[in-house]
């Protein structure tokens, strides 16, 4: 069985694993880290939304052959101080529902914030707009980006 | 309502609890030989520590309905408890709760008193102990923030000082409710109890349990419905690595229908247990199998509609008020049209799972389920056990719709569990949860009107024909189901109705969705009103207005009466607020719907633009809502937000469609969902009294479609009489 490095939430690991297991699983499964949500295998809902190397990726389609090397942070690592405010700021406005979606929801969020601290509401749309929400907690969603976006420039 | 938290039977079965001390008269005597107790279980519900902390059950599934944010509001409301010094624990199924379920918006209705009971009951035993330490008449003494307070000097005494001597106090049948006017917590915007674990991902969905040496399986499901297994070949799936083992599952093996008359216990297939739930999948992807599909009706969408349509001619009539007929030949104008609504999926994002642990004759399980009841009867009754055998824990739920009131995903994660004498956690892959949902049912709706030369209705009949979910997968002659009752809009505002069910036999699994046949009849009602003001060139809500008649409690059948007061204060307030009367550019136009749904009034008015390219924007949606008392504001707006959302969604793109015995559809890319982009502008308004709370998961759904799709006539001209409405507008 091939063993593949990773960086996960900043701790260096290896995992032996069959090359084509989607990091999704490797996390989930693997590294017992369950904030990350399966939803449909397919990249097209984004619940399991984590960072790769900097960017928001859909974990259910990226092989672990191809991570092979990779730092990724998942939803528990979340934790630098401008990633907290946005967890507030979803907090302050009570946005998830059943909350499935919403770690995905988060992760691309601030991924968003990272590369854009000021995003337009077009901007916002076009973004969050790979990730469902099945409750219909979008508005909130919209509002706790823009509400972040704001506290995290004071 | 019947009070089912009866107290002695509380007693009975909590005393077995450890570790917490049950306070009430028979365990009287044994409290007070207890020197060290920590903490105080007034109910099943309440708990008070002596480090002053308060801890509330929640007892209710929890789907992303919010009731284990607005249950424990309505206890700590009435104790007087300090919501910022509340914990809140979610109760596993017991029968003790009874009603432990998620539907029909029922929770805050039917938890209403009962909250309140229990509640109201613990704020006089700490006030009767308060008036002990502090000599002073119960009547000067309210109980607020933990604390007992004495309304004239202020004087104050916390709860944890008080738990030993109101442990003795003999707990009132009949308490007074604190009055609407002191309520603090009720009506008061509060975030959802989980919120700070769900934003850490720390929250537990069933999906995310995790036992030690667990096995994680998945079965491949024959895609037909009701379809069986010919042949497999084991190797297939086991040249997976991580493949453990493979074994069929073949309902009529397992019990056949346990838990529903009408449905199997589960879809048919061969299980792949596995190490992780990925090897699982891909095990089930490659394993070569052969099904057994003879005898099957093999639905296909058309020909299963044209049954319906067939059927509108040999139908049941469920009410019938008057004379329809002498009404049409009365009549200065007669009109008519048929509508016709697709089959629709849940999808929750949560995908169906289980997990089970069954040893030593005893069946642990973590379900995310809106129905636990449902699936300990099956449990007991494929294994042959007593409830106390079993033991069902309730986690978070990632949504439900009503798809997780069937427990079909419980019953073979047991059986395999059992099998192997070992944790067992069973994952449905999306794929999986589309072709194996139990679907909204399609219809078709043929509507007749009769109008006298004033344009008044005078006759107004109703066919709706379909197969009923109440008969989902029935073949065996059980009497047919409706999907329309004669308590359906508009019965009780014409004198001359006529409600007609034409019942169709199908194979396809059919089930509640959220706001079940509302979901699907509002549209043809509320779109066919619209249809008879445009034909008289009048404002629809007037003519809406019209309809209806004077400000009254309209008779409808036996004791039930429509409060035709606050249904038209909604409508004439949406008039407002949607700034209906203010003209629109070319291209854009209003639609409005208004419906009662459990117990709770509310009115619509969707705005769009329509291009000349036939592209569709949703501008805006107004809506307003009376559903009595509003719990937790926060709470309430997101059940609007997202019932509307589900709604005008459905309308857009929802449709399932079945071809040669399977469901087409596999997954988001083909059944697509809202998305943030599409997403207009949700303004509610609450009507703010004090009447009781009443249902608000379903109610904000129904009218979104119907107000849709009159916005589209009055943008464009085009009459959409047909569900979805995806493409129909493009040139």
């Amino acid at each position: 069985m091939p063993s593949y490095k990773l960086t996960i939430n900043s701790e260096s690991i290896s995992v032996e694993a069959s090359p084509d297991i989607p990091l999704l699983w490797v996390i989930r499964d693997m590294l017992g880290l369950t904030g990350t949500k399966y939803g449909c295998g397919k990249g097209v809902c984004g619940a399991c939304t984590v960072h790769f190397n900097g960017s928001p990726i859909k974990s259910c389609t990226m092989a672990i052959e191809n991570a092979d090397g990779g730092a990724i942070t998942t939803i528990e690592g979340l934790v630098k101080e401008k990633e907290i405010m946005i967890k507030e700021a979803w907090i302050q406005l009570d946005v998830p529902q059943c909350g499935y979606c919403q770690a995905g929801q988060i992760m691309n969020a601030a991924a968003l914030l990272v590369n854009n601290p000021n995003p337009s509401n077009v901007e916002i749309d076009n973004t969050m707009s790979s990730n469902l929400c099945r409750c219909g907690t979008y508005s909130r969603i919209k509002q706790a980006i823009s509400l972040a976006a704001k506290n995290i420039k004071q | 309502m019947k009070n089912n938290l009866d107290r002695r039977t509380f007693l009975k079965l909590s005393s077995s609890a450890t570790g917490a001390l049950i306070v009430g008269l028979q365990l009287q005597s044994c409290y007070r030989k207890e020197e060290a107790a920590t903490q105080y279980a007034f109910s099943p519900l309440i708990r008070i520590d002596t480090d002053g902390w308060v801890t509330l059950t929640a007892k209710n599934p929890e789907i992303g309905q919010g009731i284990k944010t607005a249950l424990p509001m309505i206890l700590a409301e009435e104790m007087g408890a300090d919501w910022d010094k509340v914990k809140i624990e979610q109760a596993d199924f017991d029968v003790k709760y009874e009603e432990q379920w998620a539907g029909g918006s029922y929770a805050i209705i039917l938890n209403w008193d009962l909250m309140r009971k229990a509640g109201a009951q613990v704020r006089y035993a700490l006030i009767e102990a308060a008036s002990i330490h502090m000599k002073l008449p119960t009547n000067e003494l309210i109980s607020n923030n933990n604390r007992v307070f004495h309304k004239i000097s202020g004087k104050s005494m916390p709860f944890e000082a008080l738990l030993e001597k109101a442990a003795l106090v003999d707990l009132p049948e009949e308490v007074a409710f604190k009055p609407v006017e002191d309520y603090k917590i009720i009506g008061k915007p509060t975030p959802q109890t989980d919120v700070k674990d769900i934003v850490n991902g720390t929250t537990s969905f069933g999906i995310d349990i995790s036992l030690p040496e667990m096995l994680y399986a998945t079965v491949r499901k024959n895609p037909v419905f009701q379809g069986k297994i010919k042949s497999y070949n084991e190797a297939s799936a086991k040249s997976v690595f991580g493949v453990l083992e493979v074994i069929e599952l073949n309902n009529e093996d397992y019990g056949g229908r346990l838990l529903e008359a009408n449905s199997p216990n589960f879809v048919n297939g061969v299980a792949i247990v596995a190490d992780t739930t990925w090897a699982a999948f891909k095990g089930a992807e490659k394993l070569e199998v052969e099904w057994d599909n003879t005898g099957l009706r093999k639905e296909n969408s058309e020909e299963l509609f044209q049954r319906f349509y067939k059927q509108l001619s040999e139908t049941k009539i469920e009410r019938k008020d008057g004379d329809i007929h002498k009404a049409r030949r009365k009549a200065a104008k007669n009109h008519e049209a048929i509508y016709e609504v697709p089959f629709l999926a849940h999808v929750p994002m949560e995908p169906m799972n289980c997990t089970v642990h069954f040893r030593d004759n005893f069946c642990e399980v973590w379900v995310p389920t809106q129905n636990p009841q449902a699936i300990e009867n099956g449990l007991m009754k494929l294994f042959q056990l007593k409830p106390e055998q079993i033991k069902i824990h309730l986690p978070r739920i990632g949504g439900g719709f009503g798809r997780r009131y069937y427990g079909d995903y419980a019953m073979d994660a047991a059986v395999l569990s059992k099998k192997f004498g070992k944790p067992v956690k069973l994952t449905w892959s999306r794929e999986d949860d589309i072709q194996h949902d139990w679907y909204r049912p399609g219809s078709v709706h043929k509507m007749s009107v009769s109008l006298d030369s004033q344009g008044k209705v005078i006759g107004w009949q109703h066919i709706l024909a379909n197969a009923s979910r109440k008969t989902s997968l029935g073949r065996d002659g059980r009497p047919a189901g409706t999907e329309i009752d004669a308590y359906d809009f508009p019965a009780g505002f014409v004198p001359n109705l006529q409600l007609e069910y034409g019942h169709v036999l199908s194979d396809v699994p059919l089930g509640q969705w959220r706001a079940v046949a509302a979901s699907a009849n509002a549209f043809p009602v509320h779109c066919f009103l619209d249809e008879l003001a445009h034909m008289q060139q009048i404002d629809p809500i007037d003519y809406f207005i019209a309809f209806l008649g004077p400000a009254r409690m309209v008779p409808v059948l036996g004791d039930y009466e429509f409060d035709n007061n606050r249904f038209l204060h909604v409508i004439e307030k949406v008039k407002q607020i949607s700034n209906w009367e203010t003209p629109l550019p070319k291209g854009q136009g209003r639609g409005f719907a208004a419906r009662k749904g459990a117990g709770s009034f509310i009115a619509e008015v969707v705005t769009v633009e329509v291009e000349a390219n036939g592209n569709l924007n949703i501008l805006r949606v107004d809506a307003v809502v009376d559903c009595g008392i509003i719990v937790n504001p926060s709470g309430a707006q997101a059940q609007v937000v997202g019932g509307i959302l589900e709604g005008l969604c459905a309308a857009l793109y929802g449709e399932i469609t079945f071809r040669d015995g399977a469901t087409v559809q596999s997954n988001f890319h083909d059944y697509p969902w809202i998305r943030m982009k599409d997403v207009p502008d949700v303004r509610v308004d609450f009507i703010k009294n004090n009447l009781p709370p009443r249902g608000l998961g379903e109610p904000p759904l129904p009218p979104a479609i119907p107000a849709l799709a009159n916005a589209i006539f009055a943008a464009c001209g085009k009459r959409i009489r047909k569900l979805p409405i995806a493409g129909q507008l493009l040139n």
